[in-house]
């Protein structure tokens, strides 16, 4: 069976920031990967590792310094609206407008999104039914808990139904059962095809959700492979454990072209290949 | 730019602003209320500050009484009933107070004044026998010491008048041949010119205070509202181009700019009819509260270019604000700015002409005026309002370039449009 081609191709993507006190900072350096319908694509790292900034070139709120990255073929710096059309973006700094009710945000971000117009009405009811909202859906955002705004802004995301979703750091101040209903729809989104990418720091929701995992360190990506092949490569049963051989290796020999854990050669800074993974093998 | 996604955005922030009591307050219930209360306090407070002053009566001491030719002066002022001579030459008081207290007691307010009927000496003496001169003291500062001052002045002004009626008359000249260099005025406009210039000085100057006002809050919750509420990075993230969403927020900041102003006029105008013709019924003065139907479209096309111009300037300076209070601090000097032409718009004196209608704000305020006096100049109404437009059209075209910097839409620059400004713009 061949596999679907990529809707996120990313490709020496950079961006570099300056600061008063510290200069030029290389916030992302020349990374690369890609993903697929169907699939979690999981950017792993510490704070300040790059990975809401990747996040955000992709979803066009900043602009890359270098490289290029496309979601669904539409460039990210010349189609930037079209991008936008074909993505929803959910994160702990995407808040909901507090005096709308959830219904009414529900429909504006379905209008807004570009979703036919004569379909929003049906849409609406649709997510309200499937994100169980109906309960509350006359009720403003401020005055709702913490559980019910979570479901009101996965269905804002979703609002659309975009084919690529990116998840940032989703599950960061929730509780235990908003965690894992996170998580869930999460699973249902990649079921029904969508393409996702998902940032976190919680080695256990990359262990379970993710496809593929990308690891990411002031701004380089360090590794990028399946959970097995980075397990094979390194050795180490465990993510966490995964994760910190690649860092102190490359904190041990930064600057300098870095040899990964299992003695492959992974140039520092420079594209992660597909040839160490079975996705080498689609189309 | 497009107009459907304009429409949605515009709709959004507009629903959210009517859930917002400080914005429908300060953009709608103030404006609507604020007249018929200031007004009917101020009359009320006025009449009442009035009737307690009247109902006073001046504690008066004589230190000096009148020439015996002019004894009955003295009659006269005790038998004011307003008037207490409470010691000296003319005081009933059993129990007067002593010279030595007076002054301590006139500072004190216990005295509101003390009179002395000095005699003339010299040339004038001379000339007019009996003469005399009066020194009044009084404490300025004292509404009731003042009070008691004019209704001295007022009693020997009469007293002077009786004496020299008398004087004339046994010189030969009767009333109409004493009344000679008298001056007359005669009022020549009309119950509604008057009418007119009361409501030119106060819709003007009111007009272009609640436009400003109804700019100032939406204009710091619709960008640095956001950014404190984390909406900025959601909505930057929907499929609308940010100059979508920025015109979409400015004609929202606009719209609610107009509708302040319009619903002020109507309601001072309301109030006017309402509150204060009737207190004015019982006054000499015939004042017609009504203005010219052509007036009308020029408040209008004054209050959309205002709008337009501070909507455009407060949200430059509050779209760098991290949070609602600092976006009310950076916009807050440009509303006590708009005071400063305003002022010279208030100004009787000052007419719409090439010169004053190149000067942003006071142009409207003096536009207004002379609309609703029935003065239209219309070469120097289209100065104006081109004035005001260029204005606004220069604050959207600092905005555009703004937008171009990412670092604004990550509200750096520390939340300062000066510190981007340095380092962006002037760098």
């Amino acid at each position: 069976m061949t596999e679907a081609a990529p809707t996120v191709r990313v490709a020496e993507l950079r961006k570099t920031f300056y600061d008063e006190s510290r200069g030029e900072v290389k916030a992302v350096d020349g990374i690369s990967f890609d993903c697929r319908p169907g699939q979690v694509f999981g950017l792993l790292g510490a704070n300040g590792a790059g990975k809401t900034t990747t996040l955000r070139m992709l979803s066009t709120v900043l602009r890359p310094t270098g490289g290029s990255a496309t979601l669904m073929g539409h460039d990210v710096r010349t189609d930037p609206e079209a991008v936008r059309r074909s993505l929803g973006f959910y994160s702990a700094s995407t808040a909901l407008y507090p005096r709308l009710t959830a219904r009414e945000t529900v429909e504006f971000f379905t209008r807004i999104n570009g979703y036919p117009s004569d379909r929003v009405e049906e849409r609406v009811q649709e997510l309200v039914d499937r994100f169980g909202i109906a309960e509350y859906e006359d009720g403003r955002v401020e005055k709702l808990s913490s559980g019910m705004k979570q479901k009101v802004s996965i269905a804002r995301t979703v609002a659309h139904d975009p084919p690529v979703l990116i998840f940032d750091e989703p599950t960061v101040g929730l509780d235990v059962m908003n965690a894992l209903e996170m998580v869930k729809v999460i699973r249902e989104l990649k079921e029904e095809g969508k393409t996702i990418l998902f940032s976190s720091h919680i080695m256990s929701e990359v262990e379970k959700l993710c496809d593929r995992i990308g690891i990411l360190h002031r701004g380089r990506l360090l590794a990028l492979g399946t959970l097995d092949e980075l397990r094979d490569r390194t050795g180490e049963h465990y993510l966490e454990d995964v994760f910190l051989d690649y860092v102190k290796q490359a904190e041990g020999i930064e600057g300098e072209a870095e040899l990964g854990p299992a003695g492959a050669l992974e140039e520092a800074g420079a594209p992660a290949t597909e040839s160490t993974g079975p996705e080498a093998a689609g189309p | 730019m497009n107009w459907h996604h304009i429409g949605i955005l515009y709709r959004r922030e507009l629903r959210s602003a009517l859930r917002e009591r400080t914005i429908v307050i300060n953009g709608i219930l103030l404006p609507i209320f604020l007249y018929p209360v200031m007004l009917w306090v101020m009359f009320t407070g006025l009449t009442f500050v009035q009737g307690v002053n009247e109902g006073f009566v001046s504690r008066i001491a004589v230190e000096v009484g009148p020439p015996a030719a002019h004894a009955s002066l003295l009659d006269t002022l005790a038998a004011q009933e307003s008037v207490e001579i409470v010691a000296g030459p003319g005081s009933t008081s059993d129990d007067p107070l002593p010279a030595e207290r007076w002054d301590e007691s006139l500072a004190g307010g216990e005295l509101d004044a003390v009179v002395s009927f000095v005699e003339v000496e010299g040339e004038a003496a001379a000339a007019l026998p009996d003469n005399f001169r009066v020194q009044i003291r009084y404490d300025r500062a004292e509404e009731r010491s003042r009070q008691a001052r004019s209704r001295v002045e007022e009693v020997v002004g009469e007293h002077r008048e009786r004496w020299m009626g008398q004087e004339a008359q046994a010189r030969g000249l009767d009333e109409a041949g004493r009344a000679v260099f008298a001056v007359t005025g005669q009022n020549v406009s009309s119950s509604e010119e008057l009418g007119q210039l009361l409501l030119g000085q106060m819709l003007g100057f009111f007009l272009v205070i609640m436009v400003a006002l109804g700019c100032f809050i939406p204009s710091v919750d619709t960008t640095a509202g956001e950014r404190e509420r984390s909406t900025w990075e959601t909505l930057m993230t929907v499929s609308a181009s940010r100059l979508s969403i920025v015109t979409a927020k400015y004609l929202y900041v606009a719209t609610l700019g107009i509708v302040a102003g319009l619903l002020n006029v109507v309601a001072l105008m309301v109030s006017v009819g309402a509150v204060v013709r009737p207190l004015l019924e019982g006054s000499q003065q015939n004042v017609d509260f009504s203005i010219p139907l052509l007036a009308a479209p020029v408040m209008l096309a004054g209050a959309v270019a205002l709008a337009l111009f501070f909507a455009a300037a407060m949200m430059i300076l509050a779209a760098f604000a991290r949070s609602f209070k600092d976006g009310q601090a950076m916009v807050t000097p440009v509303y006590w700015l708009v005071f400063v032409p305003l002022l010279l718009g208030d100004q009787t004196d000052v007419n719409l002409s090439l010169g004053t209608a190149l000067v942003p704000i006071a142009n409207v305020t003096l536009m207004i005026r002379d609309a609703i006096g029935g003065v239209f100049l219309w070469p120097w109404i289209g100065v104006t309002l081109a004035v005001t437009l260029g204005l606004a059209g220069g604050c959207v075209l600092v905005a555009r370039q703004v937008l171009r910097f990412e670092e604004f839409l990550l509200g750096e620059f520390d939340g300062s449009f000066w510190r981007f400004a340095k380092e962006k713009l002037f760098a």
